[in-house]
């Protein structure tokens, strides 16, 4: 039987909630439970394979000498930050091998696109990866990040550090944690860290696994799409309501679907992007018409649409 | 008119609460009929998480 993603997201919820330390009375589900510092991050199974898996993949690639990282996207749980999707950085990211700038624009379209289902969902820090073998975050590091966590809820992010400098183990193919704040696979490790606003340098978080979903894997084979799109797609997130993404079936591959509500009579505006195909129709009652429109820019050809429709 | 002292907890919540809405802007929830403390509300608004998301700095 399939799960919804709203009972799936509820189930790790409450999980993370029954390791939370006992002693705090049960509180409704609307209802957020006091938080203090984070005293430990919750990473999910499937998560923590993306981060492995994708830090392997990357270290393969042509630009495997650059640095490579994912923001990190989740709900706050007691004293946990519990980890549920991770964003990567992308194939617009701006990297060398002593930096990188995620492709911004495009992680916070991502971003709306998974809070279509949980308004709970929020960064919760980021990871990245050292060529070398600090398994620290580094003095340019702090500098960027001190000042970036004063805008998270509670003034406080999660840092994690990938290196490639694991001494062999025999146990291949089973990670192993030779710190608490420290996971390592193969010769990969992630070393984890908090960090508030107003602390001096970071501290060490110990780092747990618990079963369940990376939320946003099933965004990876339309992330170039997004990362075309992401500034045409997020203005029209913030000008039009009821704007909705999602992946969809397109012809070749996964396409992005955008749908846009009309008002009152149940007709919606939906555009289909699969590479460098971009598909407008009209969904109506009866069915859904395909509209003999040819403009790459989605938000132009959404407004369009609507200039059209409403000289009708 | 009902009056009786909160407990250690109720303390604690309440405190912390009146903390968040202090710092962090987190709404303080009552009861609408008892007017009593409920919490605080734990969906965070779009715009301040994709602004976050938006404004991650560049790391080393």
């Amino acid at each position: 039987m399939a799960i919804r993603f709203r009972e799936l997201l509820w189930e790790l919820i409450q999980a993370a909630r029954r390791r939370a330390p006992k002693g705090v009375e049960p509180k409704p589900d609307s209802v957020a439970t006091p938080q203090g510092p984070i005293q430990r991050v919750l990473l999910t199974d499937t998560v923590s394979r993306t981060l492995f898996g994708e830090y392997a993949a990357h270290r393969k690639s042509p630009r495997g000498t650059e640095e490579i990282g994912w923001d990190l996207i989740g709900v706050r749980q007691g004293d946990a930050a519990v980890v549920l999707a991770t964003l990567p950085a992308g194939e617009g990211r701006d990297s060398s091998s002593a930096h990188v700038m995620f492709n911004r624009a495009a992680q916070g379209v991502a971003g709306r696109i998974l809070r279509q289902e949980s308004r709970k969902l929020r960064i919760l820090g980021v990871a990245h990866t050292h060529p070398g073998s600090l398994r620290h975050p580094s003095s340019n590091d702090y500098r960027g990040d001190v000042d970036w966590v004063a805008y998270l809820r509670g003034a406080e992010g999660v840092f994690g550090i990938g290196t490639a400098d694991a001494a062999p183990n025999p146990d291949a193919g089973i990670s192993w944690q030779p710190a608490p704040n420290v996971q390592c696979l193969g010769e990969l490790c992630l070393s984890w860290y908090a960090l508030g606003a107003k602390d001096r340098n970071y501290r060490p978080l110990p780092v747990e696994l618990t079963i369940g979903p990376d939320l946003a894997l099933t965004l990876r084979p339309v992330w170039g799409e997004l990362e075309s799109h992401a500034e045409r797609l997020d203005r029209l997130a913030r000008q039009l309501n009821g704007v909705r993404l999602e992946v969809a079936p397109g012809h070749q591959k996964s396409a992005l679907a955008v749908t846009v509500p009309l008002p009152d009579d149940g007709r919606a505006i939906r555009i289909e992007l699969e590479g460098k195909v971009v598909r407008y129709r009209l969904l109506t009652p009866d069915g859904a018409l395909a509209a003999d429109l040819r403009e790459d820019r989605v938000d132009v050809g959404v407004f369009l649409m609507l200039s059209e429709l409403a000289a009708r | 008119m009902d009056f009786r002292p909160l407990t250690e907890t109720e303390r604690k919540h309440l405190i912390t609460a009146l903390r968040g809405n202090a710092q962090d802007g987190l709404a303080v929830l009552m009861d609408r009929q008892t007017t009593s403390f409920l919490g605080t509300a734990e969906e965070v608004p779009d715009e301040e998480v994709i602004n976050a998301i938006r404004s991650v700095p560049c790391h080393y």
